[in-house]
């Protein structure tokens, strides 16, 4: 598993892709503390930047996630690493580390402008901690949602676009909670929805039953990549 | 030692194997031959366990690859067709990551550069794998597959894509590995099996249809004890001397090849060699042989008989088998080879008739 995640890790970076969206994020974190912060002289609004980064941080996951499994099964490199004395969930768990561990550095990185806010004002750490363990959780789970998808075909574009399509779905996942007539419905949105899973933590608390709905999201979904990657051998 | 056993691939509905058996001793080099698409790489998946059969056995030694993956892919090194190659990577940081992958536990440095030196690829090894020509990249595969030193190696057509040069040398170090290794390799080159392997496995549509050693195998499969002989003697008193011989069954002519110079064919008894008395008799009579060859089939024949024919994927052919199993398959190829030699007697009777006829009417013009 190490020997993967360092091999898929060095492979972000060797290509721009890695760069990309570690830049990508890390100048919209700036941007959003700048136009929310900063603008309203107020670091009570803090919470508003992550709300709006959810979004975003949705949006370049998938990019982050689509060449996961998807390049190795085209360029026939899965042959390589499932013929080797490893088994497929360390394979897996290797392949959604690297995918997280550029999420989580663009994430720390978002971190910046809050220190930068720290020296001009007195924000409060609770809330920004919060929702920095919060954007790493529903990251998280995106990650593995995104690696699954990758698994499931050879075309990056499709993986982006597949991934990118869930994304969209569970983002706008509650205004579809408020349409619905019947309430054992609206109940079952809310209750996947990332988005209210993400509140608790948006407001500077630590909701245990969100983090453990989002670990087992992610334990779900490397598992099911992991069946994924076993069955190609069946076919 | 690897054994197969029973080894059955369907891709829905397409049968891709079809009860492959065979066994591997350790330190020998096995040849898998057969055409396109006839289940060499399948095969090859599934004893790596990159593949799955939908029924059948494989054990490396003594340990199932479905109960114990982990313990038998240590013992294996693989070369697939397409060498598993992440072309972002340098040659040094590929091998230094399957390394890992593979869980070595030799000292890294040295094992490392002892496997560039035998693949001689140091000269590239801090290079780009996705600038490097298919050669060195097909190279670096087969390095890949040495990490470890496992005890069975793999290869699927492991000299493809490389030139001349390279390919003695990639055949030099096969047969140099195979001392110690067990090496099963894949190739529709029959020169290199023949060159490189002890044994040859023939698979056709899935199925074995012939095993056995490289030198045995056309012999034992052609039985067709036949000479060739070239000599400057009269024909007919030749062909009569010839015949008296002992353990001679037929003799005839097969024509004026040189001037003064016919060719015969001698066919003896299975089992009996007239390579001695007949030169005794030659030499008695003072008639010079100018040419002596037996008619065992080659390897290309051999390829071709047995991928072609449809009988002969019914059931496998193995040198190993019983007389009776032999024989019924010697007398199927006879009939073919028979066949084969009246065709192109035919054709070589109407190339001299034509000969002649042509020799003729260059006598009437002049």
């Amino acid at each position: 598993m190490r020997a993967i995640f360092k091999r898929e890790l060095r492979a972000y970076f060797a290509s721009p892709i890695g760069y990309v969206c570690v830049a990508a994020l890390a100048a919209i974190y700036g941007f959003e503390y700048y136009g929310v912060v900063m603008y309203t002289h107020s670091t009570s609004y803090i919470s508003y930047v992550y709300s709006s980064m959810f979004s975003f941080c949705m949006i370049v996951i998938p990019i982050i996630t689509m060449r996961s499994m998807s390049d190795d099964q085209k360029n026939k490199t899965d042959q390589a690493l499932l013929t080797a004395p490893v088994g497929t969930v360390s394979i897996v768990l290797g392949k959604f580390f690297s995918s997280f561990f550029v999420y989580f550095i663009a994430s720390t990185l978002g971190l910046l402008p809050a220190v930068a806010v720290t020296f001009l004002g007195s924000p409060s750490w609770g809330v920004i901690l919060g929702n920095y363990i919060g954007t790493l959780l529903y990251g998280g789970a995106m990650v593995s949602i995104g690696v699954f998808i990758s698994s499931l075909t050879v075309s990056q574009v499709i993986a982006a676009i597949g991934t990118f399509a869930v994304a969209v779905f569970l983002m706008l996942m509650d205004n579809l909670a408020s349409g619905l007539s019947s309430q054992w419905l609206t109940a079952i949105v809310n209750w996947i929805s990332f988005n209210s899973r993400y509140t608790p933590f948006a407001q500077g608390l630590f909701d245990l039953s969100s983090v453990v709905f989002f670990l087992s999201v992610m334990a779900i979904f490397v598992f099911l990549t992991a069946r994924k990657l076993e069955s190609r051998r069946w076919n | 030692m690897v054994e197969v056993k029973n080894l059955t691939k369907r891709y829905g509905s397409n049968l891709a194997l079809d009860g492959v058996s065979f066994t591997v001793e350790e330190g020998t080099i096995v040849g898998f031959l057969g055409p396109n698409g006839a289940g060499k790489s399948t095969t090859m998946n599934i004893v790596t366990g990159y593949l799955s059969a939908t029924s059948g056995s494989v054990t490396v030694f003594g340990k199932n690859i479905l109960d114990e993956p982990n313990e038998v892919k240590k013992l294996i090194g693989y070369l697939p067709e397409l060498p598993p190659l992440y072309q972002d990577m340098t040659v040094k940081e590929y091998l230094n990551f399957m390394y890992e992958l593979k869980k070595v536990s030799l000292p890294r440095e040295k094992h490392l550069k002892e496997i560039c030196s035998l693949t001689k690829i140091e000269n590239v090894y801090n290079r780009l794998i996705g600038n490097l020509s298919k050669g060195y990249r097909q190279r670096v595969g087969i390095a890949q597959a040495l990490l470890g030193n496992p005890p069975v190696l793999i290869l699927d057509e492991p000299t493809v894509g490389l030139d001349p040069k390279q390919i003695i040398e990639i055949r030099s170090l096969i047969t140099s590995l195979g001392r110690n290794h067990t090496v099963i390799l894949s190739s529709h080159i029959l020169s290199e099996v023949q060159a490189v392997c002890q044994r040859i496995i023939v698979i056709n549509n899935g199925k074995v249809v012939a095993d056995g050693g490289t030198d045995t195998l056309a012999h034992d499969l052609s039985q067709d004890h036949r000479l060739i002989l070239r000599l400057e003697a009269p024909e007919r008193e030749a062909v009569h001397a010839i015949r008296e011989l002992e353990h001679v069954v037929d003799v005839y002519s097969l024509g004026e090849k040189e001037p003064g110079v016919f060719e015969l064919s001698v066919e003896s008894t299975p089992d009996a060699d007239v390579r001695k008395p007949l030169f005794a008799l030659l030499a008695r009579r003072g008639w010079p042989m100018m040419a002596l060859k037996n008619t065992d089939l080659t390897l290309e024949d051999l390829f071709l008989r047995l991928t072609s024919s449809d009988s002969f994927t019914q059931e496998p052919v193995r040198s190993e088998e019983p007389e009776e199993i032999k024989a019924i398959h010697r007398g199927r190829l006879n009939i073919d080879i028979e066949e084969l030699i009246q065709s192109s007697q035919e054709e070589e009777e109407q190339e001299t008739q034509t000969e002649e006829k042509g020799e003729e009417d260059h006598e009437s013009d002049i």
